[in-house]
């Protein structure tokens, strides 16, 4: 499973991919089951230029019944910096963001899924 | 005919450039030409015994002082920005105007961007064929972005200290 | 301090407003990210994980209340009202917005600061000995040379395209207080045999992949000569040094390649071609520049009977005296340095009321100076003896007078995966966990000098490398996982440090370091420090106590 993250232009937001929207908070990430209606809509999202930067592929996990981001690296971009919890995304709180902190197995930390060009 | 921006009496104008480059494999055409350096040490003295205006086109890691004799017959050094990343070229610029007393056209080639233009005629490139489709209008206003310098290059302007000193 | 003229106000105008015009374009889309990123780069402007990162550039780490009050607004207006000192002595405000961008820097532009030149393959951020001014073992002032570097980098025209970032800093001191050989050029001041001053001239140092200390190339550089002689050498690295392949592009790999002896032949050969007059800064200039440096100090008793009064009674005050509070050229005065490593908190943060607190000190009690470390932490650096009992209560009531300098929970942390797109693994949560278990002021002092220095990456921003114990975050199949090194140092002694062994995951580190501490202390001779202890017996006893009940 895999959901579209990048990072929106004008303010620097990590920001997920829904239905053509970009959304703020992992919860709302549109999650991919089909690799290939994910790399296509990773290039339709690569076209948006002046909305974000440099969109990715992460790959997905379940932890605790809901979905979380497989590497560590994003799972902090989803949730903000560790040693202020009251900055960031997870100041929040909510079940989807401790499902977050607690989620294990990590599986690579540059979270990207893309990194190697496939022809 | 293609345009390039040139500088004439501290302004950028749009010209037309009365040069060829050709490549390497390209057969010879009638007229003034640019060349590779290899091309030139091949062709060079029979292309300009033939009366013809001659300029060199060098890419970023081939050293300016390998013209460092030919230069009172060259007409154009066109130096070659593979990426405007690439800053070797700014010190080629600075070497043939600076050491060499080189008064022919200096030209900025390849990924050549207006975002560079400041540094560029700093250097002592006085032409320029842009990449990002910018014109000499575009060019003239980001060469005189800066009021101040602060160094002495090779465009003659007058650095802070020595502004400081009058 | 320096203070702009009229040029330099209208140079930092002028490239604010390209700024301006450039973001402009890019938000109306006329640019695309490839094109912009280097442009916003040049103006310190990183996307990180979680929004933009400005890093704010403190020239040879001198700020006066103005600057200072200046980055606490702007930090509370357009960030979460904190910034994080770095190891280079800048300012990194982590949670910035492209189109604040531009507004931020005409706000920095008003108190005479820029973002120019903390990114970028060009001349970054010159830095210089924080006690410069102050301190009586230096041979001038540093930061005379200093100015004249930032003024001569500054968009250089040759030089704003290097292979990779350039890095140079100055000491006229002995004790080496800069870390002159882990950078590109470090310049040591010299007494020549006629009594001239120069400087002995050290290139190549640097961290991170492949790290090496600097190499001399110079023994003794008249300091007239110092911008012809450093134009020079970036020519000759600008022209040469690798592109192909960005972990072989710093000035250290050319050098290393080259040999340090023919790397200096080739920049004398370019230095004797070239006509120095018309760099080198006329004695008029470096007048005017030093005019700017001459702070006067009062004629005051070199004993305080307030300050002993003071100490006697105050176990906590005295201690700060010991490790906070550091002799100061001018009879009556010293140094005193502000903590920003409170064990729990993240090393070389600050918030905006924090920065109020000393930007107020400065100008009551230190002459409206101050200075930044690559410690990450503040320098008072003209205080009073009479006034350090106020200092330190104020100090003391911001959170900011921890008395732990150069001891162990004094740590060199980078940002980390908390906030680097770059990082590999947490730097800050393991400083935070080390500091909190050497919490106890007593311990650490019995402890006594032991630097600890992390890094989430390979590019060392947290100077791992010359850390008397380095940590090092890597990525293992997702984890986070910390090689340690010992015995590095990033000052006169400079040496890089010494692998320990495996890796250790996150939660091994700490007790891996009271193992070690543990080690020291049993090992330890007549007043060594860690770092003089692990040099005598080596790496073996350490190995031992910390692989011993590894399973």
């Amino acid at each position: 499973m895999k959901a579209l993250t990048a990072n929106r232009l004008a303010d620097g937001e990590a920001v997920f991919w829904n239905q053509g929207q970009w959304v703020p908070r992992f919860k709302d990430a549109q999650l991919f089951e089909d690799a290939a209606v994910a790399e296509t809509t990773e290039g339709e999202a690569k076209s948006q230029q002046t909305v974000v930067v440099d969109p990715y592929l992460i790959d997905v996990i379940q932890s605790e019944g809901l979905w979380a981001p497989l590497s560590f690296r994003e799972r902090i971009r989803a949730l903000g910096p560790s040693n202020h919890p009251q900055h960031g995304k997870q100041a929040l709180g909510g079940d989807d963001i401790a499902a977050l902190q607690h989620a294990h197995g990590a599986a690579r930390s540059t979270g990207r899924v893309n990194l190697i060009k496939r022809k | 005919m293609p345009m390039r921006i040139k500088l004439r009496d501290g302004n950028l104008y749009p010209a037309e450039d009365p040069f060829t480059t050709l490549a390497d494999d390209q057969d010879l055409v009638p007229g003034d030409v640019i060349l590779s350096l290899s091309r030139f040490q091949a062709e060079g003295d029979r292309l300009l015994s033939e009366g013809r205006a001659v300029g060199v086109r060098l890419k970023s890691d081939e050293e300016v002082e390998a013209l460092a004799y030919d230069l009172p017959r060259i007409a154009v050094v066109a130096l070659e920005f593979p990426k405007f990343r690439d800053g070797r070229p700014y010190s080629s610029a600075r070497i043939l105007r600076e050491r060499f007393g080189y008064a022919g056209e200096v030209r900025a080639v390849g990924d050549v961007l207006r975002e560079q233009a400041h540094f560029m005629l700093r250097c002592g490139f006085d032409a320029f064929e842009p990449a990002d489709g910018t014109g000499a209008q575009q060019w003239e206003a980001a060469t005189r972005r800066f009021r101040h310098v602060y160094q002495r290059a090779a465009d003659g302007r007058t650095p802070a200290f020595a502004e400081r000193e009058a | 301090m320096y203070r702009y003229d009229n040029i330099d106000k209208a140079f930092v105008a002028d490239r604010t407003a390209e700024f301006r015009e450039q973001v402009e374009r890019r938000l109306a889309g006329e640019i695309t990210e490839d094109q912009f990123k280097p442009i916003r780069l040049l103006n310190g402007l990183y996307l990180q994980l979680h929004a933009y990162m400005l890093r704010i550039a403190i020239p040879y780490g001198t700020l006066n209340a103005a600057k200072l009050r200046k980055l606490a607004w702007i930090a509370k207006t357009y960030d979460q009202g904190y910034g994080h000192f770095t190891t280079r002595t800048n300012l990194q405000l982590h949670w910035i917005k492209l189109r604040d961008a531009p507004q931020i820097l005409e706000h920095l532009a008003e108190v005479e600061m820029h973002s120019m030149q903390t990114s970028g393959n060009t001349i970054r951020n010159v830095t210089a000995d924080p006690y410069a001014g102050a301190t009586a073992d230096e041979l001038d002032d540093p930061r005379v040379w200093a100015e004249a570097i930032r003024q001569w980098s500054t968009l250089h025209p040759e030089f704003s395209f290097l292979p990779r970032k350039f890095k140079i800093a100055v000491t006229a001191a002995a004790k080496d207080r800069a870390a002159t050989k882990i950078y590109d050029i470090g310049l040591a001041m010299r007494r020549g045999r006629n009594g001239e001053l120069g400087f002995e001239v050290m290139v190549g140092g640097g961290l991170g992949r492949t790290p090496y200390l600097g190499s001399t190339i110079r023994e003794f550089l008249p300091t007239r000569h110092l911008l012809s002689y450093l134009e020079a050498i970036l020519r000759v690295y600008n022209r040469y040094g690798r592109r192909d392949n960005i972990w072989k592009a710093r000035i250290k790999v050319l050098v290393a390649s080259l040999g340090a002896e023919e790397f200096g032949r080739q920049v004398e050969a370019e230095w004797a071609k070239a006509d120095h007059e018309r760099t080198d800064l006329p004695d008029t200039e470096l007048a005017r520049i030093r005019a700017e440096f001459t702070p006067q100090f009062e004629t005051l008793s070199p004993r305080s009977e307030a300050l002993e009064r003071a100490k006697a009674g105050d176990a906590a005050f005295a201690r700060f005296l010991r490790h906070n509070v550091h002799p100061h050229k001018a009879p009556g005065y010293a140094l005193v340095d502000v903590s920003l490593k409170t064990p729990g908190l993240t090393p070389g943060d600050i918030t905006s009321e924090q920065m109020n607190v000393v930007a107020d000190l400065a100008e009551r009690f230190s002459l409206d100076e101050l200075r930044v470390n690559y410690n990450q932490n503040l320098i008072l650096p003209h205080v009073k003896l009479d006034d350090v009992p106020a200092v330190h209560a104020a100090l003391a009531a911001a959170g900011l007078a921890t008395p732990n300098m150069d001891l162990i929970s004094d740590i060199i942390a980078c940002p980390g995966l908390d906030y680097c797109a770059l990082a590999n693994a947490r730097a800050i949560p393991i400083a935070q966990h080390i500091a909190e278990r050497f919490a106890d002021p007593v311990r650490a002092e019995q402890v006594g000098e032991l630097k600890i220095k992390i890094s989430g990456c390979i590019n060392a921003c947290g100077h791992h490398h010359v850390g008397h114990i380095g940590i090092l975050g890597v990525d293992k199949k997702g984890e986070e996982f910390y090689q340690l090194t010992l015995g590095g140092s990033g000052e006169e002694d400079a040496s890089l440090g010494q692998m320990l062994g495996p890796a250790l995951p996150a939660d091994k580190v700490t007790d891996a370091i009271e193992q070690m501490v543990e080690v020291y202390l049993r090992e330890r001779k007549d007043g060594e420090r860690f770092l003089d202890t692990f040099r005598r017996t080596g790496v073996t006893p350490f190995k031992e106590a910390v692989y011993a009940d590894a399973h």
